[in-house]
């Protein structure tokens, strides 16, 4: 399945690029192909573009913090949780798709 | 109700985490000019810095410092209602938290509502302006809804409450300052380690920046020896963990080991985010034994006398905290009570080790 993610701890440094890590790791392992937003301190980073978006059946957002615009998701099933959660057992994200 | 807490937190995190970078650079650069003053002597009477006769270049870099510090309650409370409201927050949460940095006069002190103000004020704006959303706007009202509505009748109720809240919370602050100065020995000792257990606790979070603001807070009312307890605890979690790997490199997995040279680096300036890679991967092992070095270093810096003129930590700060000797002796025993301890306590690296963090 192509799935899209946003990841963004309040930091933004460091917890942000390791859960997005975790789960182009782990889409890889499961046969999913993901393309994953981070939302660091550095600002948007690797884009999700509309079309990503619209091709996409599920978006999953690991944050802790408000998403920057969230309107784009507003039409996709959206998987939320903690971005601890993304990192610590991704596999379990994946699930419940 | 948990639901409720919950979003509250991820909100005041989306404040923190817009601010974040406003106080590193106001921290460092206010340390980099009372440095200046300290080292060439541009000093008053009472011994505290005077940048008057200084050159125009360091008064500048004061300037640029304070201002970028002095935003800081208006951009926590924008972006707190930010996180709440989206665009339409920033109006009321601005204002409203610039309010909060408004100087109030407390008996013979100068003070403000500051951060407490922030927090509080960032949340009412989004608040009331997800209420005002909710009116129904007829066509003609709609496209005047965001642009003139909403900011005016958000901001009027938020800053009215601002302006009435800042002396009460101002007083509040001053009154804790005079509670500090009136601690005795053993209760500073209490004091201390509790900073230094926050400080470590959340490497660079809501509650590290929590015992930081209010060092920061009260080198506004001349005690310095808080932000002083701070500043030692701040960098010894990641200078500690980039020390262990240095001490006993076969724990450590080679990514691991290059944390630790990013970590000893993100140490010095003072920066504790620097310790999260490790603390991801082993949060139980890791977190203890980085809050146990930074009570260390908090506890001997508060009773080594060390005060810190800087809202900034690390040992970049140097220059401007007052006992020096004894700064340097509480970062050394916390970075290596941190170090030792990890060591001890932590396993022998297994190769598959998932999550570390390399990446910055």
């Amino acid at each position: 399945m192509k799935i899209v993610a946003v990841t963004a701890c309040p930091t933004g440094i460091a917890h942000t690029y390791m859960a997005a890590e975790q789960l182009e790791k782990t889409a890889k392992k499961l046969g999913h192909s993901i393309k994953v937003e981070t939302q660091g301190a550095m600002g948007i980073e690797n884009k999700l573009t509309e079309a990503d978006i619209e091709a996409a059946g599920v978006v999953i957002l690991a944050v802790d913090i408000a998403v920057e615009e969230s309107e784009r998701f507003e039409r996709v099933r959206t998987i939320k949780v903690p971005v601890q959660a993304a990192m610590k057992n991704p596999e379990a994200i994946f699930a419940q798709i | 109700m948990k639901e409720l807490l919950q979003k509250h937190k991820s909100y005041l995190l989306t404040g923190v985490s817009h601010v974040i970078p406003f106080i590193a650079c106001g921290g460092i650069l206010i340390a980099i000019a009372l440095a200046y003053a300290f080292q060439f002597h541009y000093v008053d009477a009472h011994g505290s810095p005077d940048l008057t006769n200084a050159p125009v270049f360091v008064q500048n870099l004061l300037t640029i410092g304070t201002k970028a510090f002095e935003l800081f309650p208006a951009v926590l409370a924008g972006f707190i209602a930010y996180g709440m409201a989206g665009k339409p927050g920033l109006v009321p949460g601005f204002v409203g938290g610039f309010i909060a940095a408004m100087p109030q006069i407390v008996g013979d002190k100068k003070t403000s509502a500051g951060f407490l103000g922030a927090l509080i004020i960032g949340l009412v704006a989004g608040h009331v302006v997800n209420l005002l959303k909710k009116i129904p706007a007829g066509k003609m009202l709609r496209p005047i809804m965001p642009i003139i509505i909403i900011p005016i009748f958000s901001a009027v109720p938020v800053g009215l409450l601002m302006l009435a809240l800042n002396h009460p919370l101002a007083q509040i602050m001053v009154a804790m300052g005079h509670f500090l100065e009136s601690l005795q020995s053993g209760s500073q000792i209490v004091l201390a380690m509790a900073l230094g257990a926050m400080i470590a606790f959340d490497m660079g979070g809501p509650v590290n920046k929590a015992a930081f603001f209010f060092g920061a807070a009260m080198i506004e009312q001349q005690n310095y020896a808080i932000m002083g307890a701070c500043a030692a605890a701040i960098c010894t979690p990641p200078l500690g963990l980039g020390l262990a790997t240095l001490m006993n490199r076969k724990r450590w997995s080679e990514e691991q080991r290059e944390s630790g040279l990013a970590a000893l680096g993100m140490g010095m300036i003072g920066i504790t985010e620097g310790a999260i890679p490790f603390a991801a991967g082993d949060p139980f092992r890791v977190i203890p034994s980085i809050m146990f070095g930074s009570m260390v270093a908090s506890t001997i810096a508060m009773l080594g006398g060390v005060g810190d003129h800087a809202p900034h930590g690390g040992p970049i700060v140097l220059p401007v905290v007052d006992g020096r000797i004894m700064y340097v002796v509480a970062i050394v025993c916390g970075a290596l009570t941190t170090a030792i301890t990890i060591n001890l306590v932590k396993k022998f690296t297994e190769k598959t080790v998932t999550v570390q963090g390399g990446k910055k």
